[in-house]
């Protein structure tokens, strides 16, 4: 056979070419799949999604991680914003059609149980069934789990339906720099925190303890639950196992009412019955308050000069127990969770980012932001020690003992009745057993005409 | 007399009879019918969900039994009965008064028509935030005038009565311009020469006002405050954020407990019930109402 | 008997006055919109200018407010126009074209029954009916939604005026071989300048400030001014400045149109009533 050089080189070529076709494509794959993933594991291109959430401080944190989401996996995310009470309304529309608008639902404690009861979530593993939630994300009561037999979050007997968000709990606020003037000491108890306000009062320039005792959907009786769980009283005898018996009238919720009505007679404004979150919020900022117990979501601005006449005089502890006690806050936090009605291929979508966000790379990110991170091992973190971050640790102590106000749908209802009562007891109008019988006889009759297996207590004398 | 139309121009009357009313039944048939006998059915219900579905129960009218104990409904249909009685007189009088005045003047009645309309164009949220921020014991505006000339401050949202009173200011600051631009639009519409033949006559300002100004308005004063006692009685922004319906239940009004029952706490059907409730005792008020003044009419 | 006469300087007054209580919370406002909130908060006579409150709600990541202004411009321009001629044409139609005492009563009593319901009642069944047309999202939606809340009042605005052109007018334009849309574009809308003005006015104002339906039926591409100035409202925090400078953007243009538009109120008076 005659040498042909030209077909030689040709079928050498060619090869060669497919060769080094084939170590550049796969370099490139490797350094942009690199370039792209986090150290270790590639993350699958997806559908775009719809997150659905409320305008609220933490949702800059929020979309400046969902911005690095789809910087590393190049996935796109909307999000939906809304005003909070306009995401509630709006996420209940999206459900309850045929086909649902949104893919990833942040819903807030308020109506979490309606959801779920209403059964319009689906469960994270008909998704994929490989998903857990990671054992370092906190457990917020049990809310990511739903046990749909027995109807109660529980992480044993059911099945894991969302992801934390954000875990807003109540913290005690209190004025670190009154306190080292006077010699405080940080309170354990409510008489200790009771003794503190009292030392601080000083009427109209500031007073010792400011309460959100105003009826709205949720104010006052939000306030008072720490209060209520921490003297070892409930609303039911025992939600989780299902005994719905009206314990509101308890000896032991009497004299949690009985404290939170004397804090306000003895420490707090004049009229503690018009303060609503944001005017308790208001009173923390302009220095009018020495303590309070709002939300660790209201921290970001407290150390904001446009915002704060108290930049770096604030620090936050655990809340205060009742004897016997321990320190209980109520859980106002938010679960994403994915609705049944929208196609496979977003529920698939949206559970790549949940898993994502729950991933410890993520969450550092979160909570660089300045927001609680929903995993434990972060708040480990060196950068966690710094001052910016001095909330972390009270955070971290009360967590696990964040309990829900309501796990039923009837929950907005019961808290309409608290809210009444109980404002009524703290401007007066009611004495705190009257308000607390009362209470009970109304919430008993909800929960009766609603069907759940309870009873009373005898009344309060 | 006339000669009777011609056939040709009787049809075309007929075909446009229809054409031109037409428009303004399709959006009620369409947007409003259906949803007016959606909230009956409600209430006739009581509808849960459950597995992704919704499970409608028949219970007759056992929702509109549960009404009268319900403390917030009876709280919600005193005040707003008060409210929009109040409001409302003082919105028509004051209103009146400033329309009847910028229609005198000469000099400066585009200014003062701006500036009067100047309320309504802000959104209702707004004006709650701001008024809530004016209302504020310590910080607020009006105590800090108030110091200026030397009188203590109130709590103006803090106290029972004093805080229903204060909401009410709110509204007639808020809807006065409502009343102002119709009751304006009315009086300009009215021929000039009766102004002046009135003058000539020697009439004073009440006379003229009560035998002639008033009687030829009275078309458009009924249909401003038919509507401005309908709108009252949804009072909602206001209330939502001044106060939220306390202190106790001093400024619940019915559009609050409606949202309150149907929104927030889900029970469609009950909430539906206090809807068409609220609806019942409205359309009596205002029947009687415009059956006293036709029969007013008619007369003159 | 004292007479009373139009005291020209005592109806001044009490015309000043009002301005003075109407204008002073909106100043208010004015000036919010360029504090911190601390300083609204602490209610400080004396502050430095602060433009943060302009930057959030013109450039922040969630803010779309030049968008949402062009929305709620689109939705009000379109539900108030179509109110103004769907209205008129109804009233002319129910007064005028012979129909038996009964119709108008009863279009009269609809539109106020449907007027006394609460919007939220309304969204459920809107929502529900667009959405199952794929049209949840769109201008139309929220146009039409508009139109059926305001169609009331306007009916019920354009009646009174539509009923106070002498019959003579009409009659005489009849026999002269006047067909009825001939009828309409050359008197009945001429003479009904006022009522026009009025009902456009409020219908616009309305449809701009319009909450609860603007909230379920748009999403962020069709979202209107009172969504976006909500979302500011929050839990924690009502930031008073952010409201303030939305309310402010908003309301300026709308006092150019009033100013602009009351020119041609003026020239249509003047016209109108050659009666």
């Amino acid at each position: 056979m005659i040498f042909n050089r030209g077909a030689f080189v040709h079928s050498l070529l060619r090869p060669f070419i497919a060769l080094a076709a084939l170590v550049v494509t796969t370099a490139m794959a490797t350094w942009g799949g690199a370039a792209f993933a986090q150290a270790g594991a590639p993350w699958p291109k997806v559908s775009p999604i719809t997150i659905v959430i409320n305008q609220s401080p933490w949702f800059g944190g929020f979309s400046k991680v969902v911005e690095a989401y789809e910087k590393e996996t190049g996935n796109k995310v909307t999000l939906d914003v809304n005003p909070f009470a306009g995401s509630g309304e709006k996420q209940r529309n999206s459900v309850r059609a045929k086909e649902g608008q949104f893919d990833i639902l942040v819903m807030n404690s308020a109506w979490l149980a309606e959801f779920y009861h209403g059964g319009f979530l689906t469960p994270l593993n008909t998704i994929d069934a490989s998903f857990r939630l990671d054992p370092q994300v906190m457990s917020y009561d049990d809310t990511g789990y739903w046990d749909a037999t027995k109807k109660s979050n529980n992480a044993k007997t059911g099945v894991v339906y969302g992801v934390p968000i954000n875990g807003n709990i109540q913290v005690l606020y209190y004025r670190s720099d009154l306190y080292e003037k006077a010699g405080l000491k940080v309170p354990q108890t409510w008489d200790e925190l009771a003794a503190n306000a009292k030392a601080l009062n000083s009427p109209p320039n500031v007073y010792g303890m400011v309460q959100r005792g105003a009826r709205s959907a949720s104010d006052i009786s939000y306030d008072w639950m720490p209060y209520l769980h921490s003297y070892n009283g409930a609303i039911f005898r025992d939600e989780k196992a299902g005994d719905f018996t009206v314990t509101i009238n308890s000896p032991e919720a009497r004299q949690a009412l009985d404290m939170y009505v004397n804090l306000a007679k003895n420490s707090g404004p004049p009229n503690p019955g018009s303060y609503g979150q944001a005017q308790v919020i208001q009173a923390l900022l302009t220095g009018k308050a020495a303590h309070a117990t709002p939300v660790i979501a209201a921290w970001p601005q407290l150390d904001d000069a446009t915002k704060s006449a108290v930049v770096g005089k604030v620090n936050v502890a655990v809340l205060p127990h009742g004897p016997g006690g321990r320190t209980t806050p109520t859980l106002g936090h938010f679960i994403g969770g994915i609705p049944n009605n929208i196609p496979k291929d977003r529920q698939v979508a949206a559970l790549a980012f949940l898993r994502w966000f729950q991933s410890y790379d993520a969450q550092v990110k979160y909570a660089q932001t300045g927001q609680p991170p929903i995993r434990i091992d972060v708040y480990d973190a060196p950068f966690m020690k710094s001052p910016d971050y001095r909330w972390s640790r009270a955070i971290l102590a009360s967590l696990p003992n964040a309990k829900m106000m309501y796990t039923v749908p009837e929950g907005p209802q019961i808290a309409s009745v608290l809210e009444l009562r109980l404002n009524q007891a703290v401007l007066g109008e009611k004495t705190t057993a009257d308000a607390l019988n009362t209470a009970a006889d109304e919430i008993h009759d909800i929960m009766q005409k609603a069907g759940y297996k309870t009873a009373r207590l005898p009344a309060l004398k | 007399m006339r000669a009777p139309p011609a056939r040709a121009d009787a049809i075309q009357v007929d075909r446009w009879r229809f054409y031109t009313l037409a428009p303004a039944l399709a959006v009620y048939l369409l947007l409003a019918l259906l949803p007016i006998v959606n909230l009956v059915v409600m209430s006739a219900h009581d509808i849960r969900w459950q597995q992704g579905a919704a499970q409608w129960t028949l219970v007759g009218l056992k929702h509109y039994t549960e009404l009268p104990r319900d403390p917030l409904v009876r709280a919600g249909l005193a005040n707003t009965t008060l409210f929009a009685l109040l409001a409302v007189t003082a919105e028509m009088l004051i209103g009146f008064a400033l329309a009847l005045f910028v229609s005198r003047i000469v000099v400066g009645r585009v200014l003062y028509r701006t500036i009067f309309l100047l309320p309504i164009l802000i959104p209702g949220i707004v004006i709650g935030a701001i008024w809530k921020l004016m209302y504020n014991p310590d910080f607020g505006i009006i105590n800090q005038l108030f110091g200026l000339v030397g009188l203590a401050g109130f709590d103006w949202l803090g106290s029972g009565r004093l805080a229903f009173m204060s909401v009410i200011v709110v509204d007639i600051w808020h809807w006065t311009p409502f009343v102002f631009l119709l009751l304006l639009a009315g009086l300009e519409s009215l021929p000039e020469d009766i102004h002046e033949a009135a003058m000539l006559d020697g009439a004073s300002a009440w006379q003229e006002l009560r035998r002639v100004t008033i009687p030829m308005m009275l078309p458009v004063i009924v249909v401003t405050l038919a509507f401005r006692l309908i709108v009252s009685f949804k009072v909602f922004d206001e209330v939502y954020l001044l106060t939220g319906g306390g202190p106790g239940t001093a400024t619940e009004v019915l559009s609050f407990t409606i949202y309150r029952r149907f929104f927030t706490e889900d029970r469609m059907g009950y909430g539906s019930a206090i809807s068409v409730v609220a609806l019942f005792v409205l359309t009596l008020v205002i029947v009687l109402f415009m059956g006293m003044t036709r029969r007013r009419m008619h007369t003159n | 008997m004292e007479s009373v006469r139009w005291h020209r300087v005592g109806m001044h007054a009490v015309l000043a006055l009002g301005a003075l209580i109407v204008v002073l919370p909106v100043v208010w406002i004015g000036f919010a919109a360029f504090k911190t909130q601390i300083a609204l908060l602490r209610g400080d006579f004396l502050f430095t200018p602060y433009f943060g409150n302009f930057e959030e709600l013109l450039f922040s990541k969630a803010s779309d407010y030049p968008a949402n202004f062009f929305n709620s411009l689109l939705v009000a321009s379109g539900s108030t126009t179509m109110v103004l001629l769907i209205a008129t044409l109804a009233a002319y139609s129910m007064y005028r074209l012979r129909w038996p005492s009964w119709v108008p009563a009863l279009v009269l009593m609809g539109s106020l029954v449907f007027h006394m319901i609460p919007p939220i009642t309304l969204v459920g069944p809107w929502y529900v009916m667009f959405r199952s047309i794929g049209w949840d999202n769109t201008y139309a939606a929220l146009v039409l939604t508009h139109v059926a809340l305001n169609l009331p009042i306007g009916i019920a605005v354009m009646s009174v005026f539509v009923r106070d052109i002498p019959l003579e007018i009409e009659e005489a334009a009849r026999l002269d071989g006047c067909s009825t849309p001939q009828m309409l574009w050359r008197i009945v809308f001429p003479l009904v300048g006022p009522g026009l003005a009025a009902t456009g006015i409020l219908v616009f104002v309305f449809s701009w400030n319009e909450f609860a339906v603007a909230l379920n039926l748009t999403s962020r591409q069709t979202a209107t001014v009172p969504v976006a100035i909500a979302k500011f409202a929050q839990e924690y925090e009502i930031k008073n400045g952010v409201m303030a400078a939305g309310a402010l953007l908003s309301v300026i243009p709308a006092i150019l149109l009033l100013l602009f538009a009351q020119r041609h109120i003026v020239k249509g008076l003047t016209a109108g009533t050659g009666k």
